[in-house]
């Protein structure tokens, strides 16, 4: 079934978007092959078990949502020296073979309707070039929202032997009337022997859907590891992927989301492994208050060329409130036998062991429990490089508890 | 050679394979109209009710779309139901299954023989039903249990002589045709099967057994199967199935209905050993009431593709739901099955166990769904699931789906996968055994939380249907 693309769209307004960042033929022409394929792609795979659809993406009305002229944002980013960290717009005067290289070589424009409108009408995003051999630690960038809607595009290209780690925040700025739709496509290229590091912390008004599609692709002996905070947003779909493409690459996907009122969250962790000698660990950890859901799915998808793979999944979700609801989907896909392949999910309540042990030494019942919840995501904690990234992640979920 | 040795000593393969010519008395057109249903009906001389439910069924079958949209679902595009002989009624005199093993036509006799069957019910069963093609042919219970009440009778006889009870189960509460197309197409042109009522306060201390067999090429199995076990019974129901292999698709649809009332107990275990030709789509589900517990033991070995997700209701306070499930890939197999389960009412508790083995570019999938209803507090269920892979060539898939709508409950879900170890077999070899016995020791302990369930017949028997699965192609 695909989607009624909206009426507001037409070529005019990509050409338009275009023009105004004075962007190459080449560019432009992407733009409006993801735009003509709107009206054959479908939106992304929601699960469904009988009578029960997990998320209800239908329901988008895209018509008054998407506001593709008036799309504005202000965005920090932090310069590294030796690296690139430049706004898209930039990056296309001063690195446009780099872009052109890559643009939509990790996401494919295509692949849905959620990524090919991004595609066709994103305006800001940010580009992390680190040449050979550099380390580029503590990379932030920093953007808010400032309109109905908005559409990012951000690469991240790590050389041969280089590093990076990234911290990216999302928030809402001005104040709009009614619903907003924030779009955020993330590419990642990590070349031989590279480790990259990207964390997304998104902490947008609960008038907006957040939909995030992150995807990196490994080159041999290299690492891509995503950190993935979902706090805001009314109804937040993302899905983070990796393939492992060159041979003993590693990924590690961690989340950590805190659903709270009406929330709706859907996060997806994926992983291919389509060479030898592989691994990937893929960690999440949610809690849920009041009548907020989540959907989870984690696949592990070993190919028929990837001998010797070391997979693991892990998604622990807490629920506080007995009206909350958790759905997951932890699933393995294997096609070669010389594999160690496992995963383990779990739904639960605060240990009452734990909260009788901390009330016995006098702690109340309030402050037991929300220690508790902050010890749940130790674990993700454990994972991130940025200090800043672990500091406002643990100030998010402490203001959501108090 | 007495027929006890006959099931020692023949191959085992051969005792599957075998094909007898076919010979009915009634065989329906192929395909699928409501011609074909009124005549079925009326050669069964069915109540009125029943013809017009299966003519709902049929609506029903015919709007609902075939389950194209599952992830990896396996591939049902060979069937093509209007190539299906729906039924086919064998040669006997006797509706609803004679008696006594001497009165059954010779060549389905030898049938029965040749799998084992009398054997079997004089050595270890309370009773024993045999369907051949669409009619149970040989229906038989211990005096001890007709005395107190039990009945164990053919599905058809039952919709004669209990149909009051039939009128009341049957697919109203448990699988109603709109829960799938499937189980739709099984409503239209159900066939034969076994009807179980255990009364208050009984316990059937012996399982009772059916046996399902195919003979004729291109048909389809469309056995309905209702227990019902009365307040604080007990019973243990057994299924086997086989067919010999054709090059046309069989098509092997049953329906099974089980209501567990407060405090009883039923277990329902099946080997399945269908051919390789054939689509075996199943719909079971069990509906268990307070302090009620179930137990679903399977072992899925034949079949070219299977879709079978047994499924309990745990709609009691204190209900709780136990599964064994076993899958064994070969050579062109795709074998999708797993374990559904409602938590409805509070303190309820589900265990799946889950092995799987795939070889020789065989497919096994874990499909499992385990759903928390809000306010079924202090509820838990534990999932796990272990695949064993051979090679390469072979997929081992899990997809389990849970959906927790209650807080005060413990849930867990775990999957490993993995080759056979070699230090495993190193350890074996030292002592001895060659390669192909080294693994297939292995395999026979991982196969163990299955086999230990069954009656020491069956556990022989399935053993031996491992053992047959991984002859000669192990390298």
């Amino acid at each position: 079934m695909s989607v009624q693309v909206p009426a507001t769209l037409s070529e005019e307004t990509v050409e338009e978007i275009s023009a105004a960042r004075d962007e190459p033929e080449w560019l432009l022409e992407q733009r409006l092959a993801a735009l003509a394929a709107l009206d054959e792609l479908d939106l992304p795979d929601v699960i469904q078990t009988p009578g029960r659809r997990w998320t209800d993406l239908e329901s988008l009305d895209f018509e008054s949502l998407v506001d593709p002229d008036n799309q504005s944002d202000t965005t920090e980013r932090s310069d590294v020296e030796g690296a690139t960290v430049l706004s898209f717009e930039q990056a296309i005067d001063d690195h446009e073979e780099l872009l052109k290289e890559h643009f939509g070589s990790i996401v494919d424009p295509e692949r849905n309707y959620l990524t090919a409108l991004s595609a066709a009408l994103f305006t800001t995003g940010t580009v992390v070039y680190v040449p050979e051999g550099v380390d580029a630690a503590d990379v932030t960038i920093r953007a808010e929202m400032n309109s109905r809607s908005l559409f990012s595009h951000t690469l991240v290209i790590t050389e041969q032997s280089a590093s990076a780690t990234i911290l990216e925040s999302i928030e809402s700025g001005d104040e709009t009337d009614g619903d907003r739709y924030f779009s955020n496509t993330v590419e990642v290229v990590a070349g031989e022997n590279s480790y990259v590091q990207y964390g997304s912390l998104q902490n947008l008004d609960e008038d907006t859907y957040h939909v995030t599609r992150k995807h990196a692709e490994t080159d041999t002996y290299a690492t891509a590891d995503w950190i993935e905070g979902n706090i805001g947003s009314r109804l937040t779909r993302s899905d983070v992927e990796t393939t492992l493409a060159g041979e003993a690459s590693e990924s590690k996907i961690v989340g950590a989301f805190f659903g709270h009122e009406d929330q709706h969250l859907d996060v997806n962790a994926r992983v291919w492994h389509e060479n030898e000698n592989t691994t990937a660990d893929l960690v999440t950890r949610g809690v849920l208050d009041d009548v907020a859901r989540s959907v989870y799915e984690g696949v592990q998808d070993v190919g028929e060329d990837a001998w010797n793979t070391n997979s693991y999944q892990r998604e622990n979700t807490l629920m506080l409130s007995d009206e909350s609801e958790a759905d997951a989907s932890p699933k393995l896909i294997i096609n070669n036998h010389d594999t160690e392949a496992s995963h383990s999910a779990t739904v639960g309540q605060v240990d009452q062991e734990d909260m009788l042990y901390m009330t016995s030494r006098s702690i109340d019942p309030n402050t037991a429990r929300n220690m508790l919840v902050e010890g749940f995501f130790v674990p993700v904690f454990e994972e991130i490089d940025v200090e800043e990234f672990r500091d406002d992640l643990s100030e998010l979920i402490i203001a959501r508890l108090d | 050679m007495s027929s006890n040795e006959e099931l020692q000593e023949t191959n085992t393969e051969a005792r599957f394979a075998f094909k007898k010519e076919e010979a009915s008395a009634f065989k329906s057109e192929k395909g699928l109209d409501e011609e074909t249903i009124r005549v079925i009906s009326e050669d069964k001389d069915e109540p009125d009710w029943m013809l017009e439910r299966r003519l709902r069924a049929l609506k029903q079958f015919q709007e609902m779309p075939m389950p194209t949209d599952w992830p990896e679902a396996p591939d049902l595009s060979e069937i093509d139901v209007d190539e299906i002989v729906p039924y086919i009624r064998p040669d006997i005199d006797t509706r609803g299954g004679v008696d006594d093993w001497t009165d059954l036509p010779d060549d389905i006799k030898d049938t029965f023989d040749k799998l084992g069957i009398p054997e079997a019910e004089k050595n270890a069963l309370s009773g024993v039903g045999a369907q051949y093609e669409s009619e149970i042919v040989y229906q038989n219970m211990q005096e001890q249990w007709e005395e107190k009440g039990v009945v164990f009778c053919d599905m058809d006889k039952a919709v004669q002589e209990h149909e009051d009870l039939v009128k009341e189960y049957f697919m109203t509460k448990a699988v109603p045709p709109s829960d799938n197309k499937f189980a739709a197409l099984h409503g239209a042109i159900w066939s034969g099967g076994s009807f179980v009522y255990v009364p208050e306060d009984t316990t059937v201390e012996m399982p009772i057994q059916a046996y399902f067999r195919m003979n004729s090429e291109g048909m389809g199995q469309f056995e309905h199967t209702l227990i019902i076990a009365e307040e604080s019974s007990e019973v243990h129901y057994i299924e086997g199935c086989s067919a010999p292999k054709y090059s046309e698709f069989n098509l092997h649809c049953g329906g099974v209905e089980v209501f567990v009332k407060e405090n009883a107990h039923v277990q329902y275990s099946t080997v399945q050993n269908w051919s390789k030709s054939t689509y075996n789509l199943n719909t079971k589900r069990a509906i268990a009431e307070q302090d009620g517990r179930m137990e679903w033991i399977s072992g899925s070995m034949g079949s070219k593709a299977t879709m079978l997700y047994p499924s309990t209701i745990l709609k009691g306070r204190g209900a709780s739901d136990n599964h064994i499930t076993i899958a064994f890939a070969g050579e062109g197999q795709d074998i999708d099955t797993g374990a559904k389960v409602y938590h409805n009412a509070p303190e309820t508790k589900s265990t799946v166990e889950s092995k799987s083995i795939s070889k020789d570019g065989g497919r096994t999938n874990y499909r499992g769904l385990v759903h928390i209803a809000d306010g079924a507090e202090n509820s838990s269920t534990a999932v796990e699931c272990d695949a064993l892979m051979f090679d390469n060539e072979s997929t081992s898939d899990t997809m389990p789906y849970m959906e927790i709508n209650e807080s005060k409950v413990d849930v867990a879900h775990e999957a490993t996968v993995g080759k056979i170890g070699d230090e495993d077999i190193f350890y074996l070899q030292n002592r001895g055994l060659d390669d192909d016995d080294a693994k297939q020791m292995i395999v026979s302990g991982f196969i163990e939380p299955l086999t230990e369930e069954l009656p020491i017949e069956y556990a022989v028997e399935l053993n031996r249907l491992v053992e047959l699965e991984m002859e000669g192609s192990l390298g």
